[in-house]
């Protein structure tokens, strides 16, 4: 484990040396002339002006991210359970929810649940007399639940694959061992169904990263809405989505490199 | 004695042939030839270079240096950009392997096609062959290595010796000038030894020229005609099957031979 | 409740869907084959600029892409035609669409092709090569089909993918499924009914493609043993 750092300096010296080959040289310098070019010849002068409203676009992103991802991930764990040891009345309707999801498009999930139920709420009294109701009336409850229960449906299948997956004699030895049903579950079964979904989680919260624009087709202003007001009223068209690129790119960056951390700090515990 | 007439003509002929994986020198200048009708076997240990040879005959290997004729034609070679030997004319190449019957451990049929969709594949894409054509000769070779039931079977539905006999009738339809084989036996289970070791065997009671990688020295004695002992990428021994099995001179061939047995 | 009328425009949006879907994905397996052999096969150059092209595509959003993709094409398009002297046009709608998640589609199914490439036993090229193939044969018979076996679940997902990224397009005010069910809801303002009858007709595309996909993942596996889990 604790190799000596110089060796893992000269590692690392040598990796950076195979990575930085001539023609790469070549690639960044013209990367970095077409940047050069972008900065010079493009306008940006609008940029202080929305430089607030950016940062408060990225900053909702984000938050619909995780929000929906952790609240996605808690959803997926009974819904891919359930498929695999559950009663039928529970099977059946979670295996069509995630059907369902996964078999039509997020947007049109997204104005379902926005234009559809949001015109029906309005028709009930009780609705609109419960506590919940200045809360429905905005558009970000929707679009956390939307994006949530897409999370859950991807994510499910995902983790009833992972259930399926854990060997049944390792639950037998448990139970032999005298375990209760629910002590199984919690210290043998769902900790290797997690280690075995881990690996996909990955690239299922790039794919939610990528579907949190849609967010902005119900008013929700998040980083993909801003660069669309830009657009808007200053009729720039390149800058603002060239800049919402990079963003993206770069929050991509980061989950990856923190997924690939948190990945490492987990040992291989499966064979 | 099974010795070519001296009239016959060259089938392989290999001068001074060395090969270099980086800095692993693994051929070290081999000099081989084969006469028409000739079945010479190439024996040694592991890693002594004997895949490396015979697939620069057919240059699945491009050799670092020396000279290579099939049937009288000279392989061209030249030196691209990064100072590797490469085929200087691809055509050549391609024409020089499509008399070559090369035989692989691995069996290597193609996995979507067909017993009989594998033996039709080069007759009728890469010679030309006319499909009906193709196919009756195709039946027959299945026949003759005793497959004909298995003609429309996929191959991961066949035994290892089923497959690879496949894989021979594959090689006999472009009508080879040379059959290859690279160890044709040693991915298969004992048993399974003797119905392929029999369809070679066979084969070079035909007259069929091949070169023959072999762990299988009973086998070698028995059919070759000329026998090489390969050491360390360089001929420590050659000579016919009886001098090489009965008198072997070099020590290193001795020990050899013991260890086999 | 719906005038007679708006069925006929679902229909027709869900035709243009399927329109752009098979469009946008026989493109994207076209850039996805040329993309996996640059990918292995491509010198270090254009090695690195696929890496780059399919790591973009796959980390920006969809939407993005397309806005990006769509203003930057129409215009680089009429510039140069001005340049030339000619008109401007108005390009197709559909044409537009179809290319640009074809070419979102081309990363994903670079990346599917370049592994099922190499996961064919290599032994099954060399042999093709022995017997002389030359490399355009040994692509067409060989290669191509038999790395299918290894590509078709991932294939199979990219076209329930492009499927529901056509609704992508309503965004952008192109008519298919998702915008023309969006316009008849706001008219008709029957919002709850019209989500839910274009939702439906979503899912019997997918199931309908599911039933395909099995036959053909079927036809794919033929010479390959039944794995049983
Ligand atoms: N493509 C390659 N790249 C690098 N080294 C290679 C390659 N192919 C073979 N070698 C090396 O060349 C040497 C000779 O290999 P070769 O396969 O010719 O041996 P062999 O005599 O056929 O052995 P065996 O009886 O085990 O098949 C070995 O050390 C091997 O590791
Ligand atoms: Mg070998």
């Amino acid at each position: 484990m604790a190799e000596p750092a110089t060796a893992r300096l000269v590692d690392a010296g040598a990796r950076a040396s195979l990575w930085l080959q001539p023609h790469r040289i070549g690639l960044i310098a013209v990367g970095v002339v077409l940047v050069v070019c972008a900065a010079l010849f493009m306008r940006w002068d609008w940029l202080p002006n929305y430089y607030g409203l950016a940062l408060e676009g990225i900053w909702r992103t984000l938050w619909i991210l995780v929000v929906t991802c952790v609240l996605g991930f808690m959803l997926a764990v009974p819904i891919g359970l359930v498929q695999v040891t559950g009663p039928r009345w529970l099977s059946v309707p979670a295996y069509w929810f995630c059907t369902v999801i996964r078999g039509t498009p997020l947007l049109l999930q997204l104005w379902f649940l926005y234009y559809g139920l949001g015109s029906l709420f309005p028709q009930y009294p009780w609705i609109r007399e419960s506590f919940l109701w200045p809360y429905l009336r905005q558009a970000w409850p929707y679009a956390v639940l939307s994006l949530t229960l897409s999370y859950a449906a991807y994510e499910g299948e995902v983790m009833r694959g992972a259930f399926a997956g854990v060997a049944r004699g390792q639950l037998e030895a448990a139970r032999a061992f005298g375990m209760s049903r629910w002590k199984v579950f919690r210290r043998i079964w769902l900790p290797q169904a997690i280690y075995r979904a881990l690996p996909t989680l990955t690239g299922e919260t790039v794919l939610q990263l990528k579907a949190t624009p849609l967010v902005a087709t119900i008013t929700v202003v998040d980083i993909y809405a801003v660069a669309s007001r830009v657009r808007q009223s200053t009729f720039i068209v390149y800058e603002p989505l060239l800049l919402l690129a990079v963003v993206y790119l770069c929050i991509t960056g980061i989950l990856v490199f923190a997924f690939r951390k948190l990945e490492a700090r987990i040992p291989a515990r499966l064979g | 004695m099974k010795y070519a007439p001296e009239a016959a003509a060259e089938a392989i002929h290999i001068e001074n042939l060395h090969k270099k994986f980086g800095e692993l020198h693994v051929l070290k200048g081999v000099s081989l030839s084969a006469r028409d009708g000739d079945v010479v076997a190439i024996i040694g240990g592991s890693g002594s270079g004997k895949s490396t040879l015979l697939r620069c005959i057919n240059c699945l290997e491009n050799p670092t240096s020396g000279l290579i004729r099939v049937n009288g034609e000279e392989i061209k070679l030249k030196a691209d950009s990064h100072g590797h030997t490469v085929p200087a004319d691809r055509r050549q190449i391609e024409r020089i392997r499509s008399r070559l019957g090369m035989v692989f451990q691995s069996f290597n049929l193609w996995s979507h096609m067909t017993l009989i969709e594998n033996v039709i594949e080069v007759p009728i894409h890469v010679l030309g062959v006319q499909r009906d054509e193709a196919v009756a000769n195709a039946e027959r070779l299945l026949a003759r290595v005793g497959l004909s039931e298995k003609r429309d079977v996929y191959p991961a539905f066949l035994s290892g010796g089923q497959q690879q006999r496949g894989a021979i009738a594959r090689a006999l339809a472009i009508e080879p000038r040379v059959m290859l084989f690279d160890e044709p036996t040693s991915a298969l289970d004992p048993e399974l030894v003797g119905e392929v070791l029999k369809v070679i065997g066979d084969l070079a009671q035909e007259g069929r020229t091949m070169i023959l990688v072999t762990h299988e020295m009973k086998f070698a004695r028995k059919v070759a005609t000329h026998v090489v002992y390969l050491y360390n990428g360089l001929v420590e021994e050659e000579g016919p099957p009886e001098a090489i099995f009965g008198a072997p001179r070099s020590d290193r061939l001795k020990k050899f031979l013991h260890n086999v047995h | 409740m719906s005038p007679p009328g708006w069925g006929g425009n679902l229909l027709r949006g869900l035709f243009n869907s399927v329109l752009i879907a098979a469009g946008a994905y026989s493109i994207g397996i076209m850039v996805g084959i040329a993309g996996a052999f640059g990918k292995l096969y491509g010198g270090p150059v254009l090695r690195d600029l696929l890496e780059l092209y399919t790591t973009i595509v796959r980390a920006v959003p969809e939407l993005v892409l397309i806005l990006l993709l769509y203003f930057a094409g129409t215009d680089l398009i009429n510039r140069l035609l001005e340049a030339f002297g000619y008109q401007r046009i108005d390009i197709n709608g559909l044409v537009a669409g179809i290319c640009v998640l074809g070419i979102v589609q081309g990363a994903y199914s670079t990346e599917v092709i370049r592994g099922a490439i190499l996961a064919i036993p290599q032994g099954q090229i060399e042999a093709a090569r022995a017997y002389g193939m030359s490399p355009g044969l040994l692509l067409r018979r060989i290669t191509l089909p038999a790395m299918l076996p290894f590509a078709i679940p991932g294939l199979a997902n990219l076209w329930l993918i492009a499927t529901k990224d056509t609704a992508l397009l309503a965004i952008v005010g192109f008519n298919e499924l998702t915008q023309e069910t969006r316009t008849a809801a706001s008219t008709t303002k029957a919002y709850f009914t019209f989500f839910l009858v274009a939702g439906a007709l979503y899912l019997l595309l997918t199931l309908f493609s599911n039933v395909i996909i099995a036959r053909v993942e079927k036809w794919a596996r033929r010479g390959m043993h039944v794995e049983s889990h």
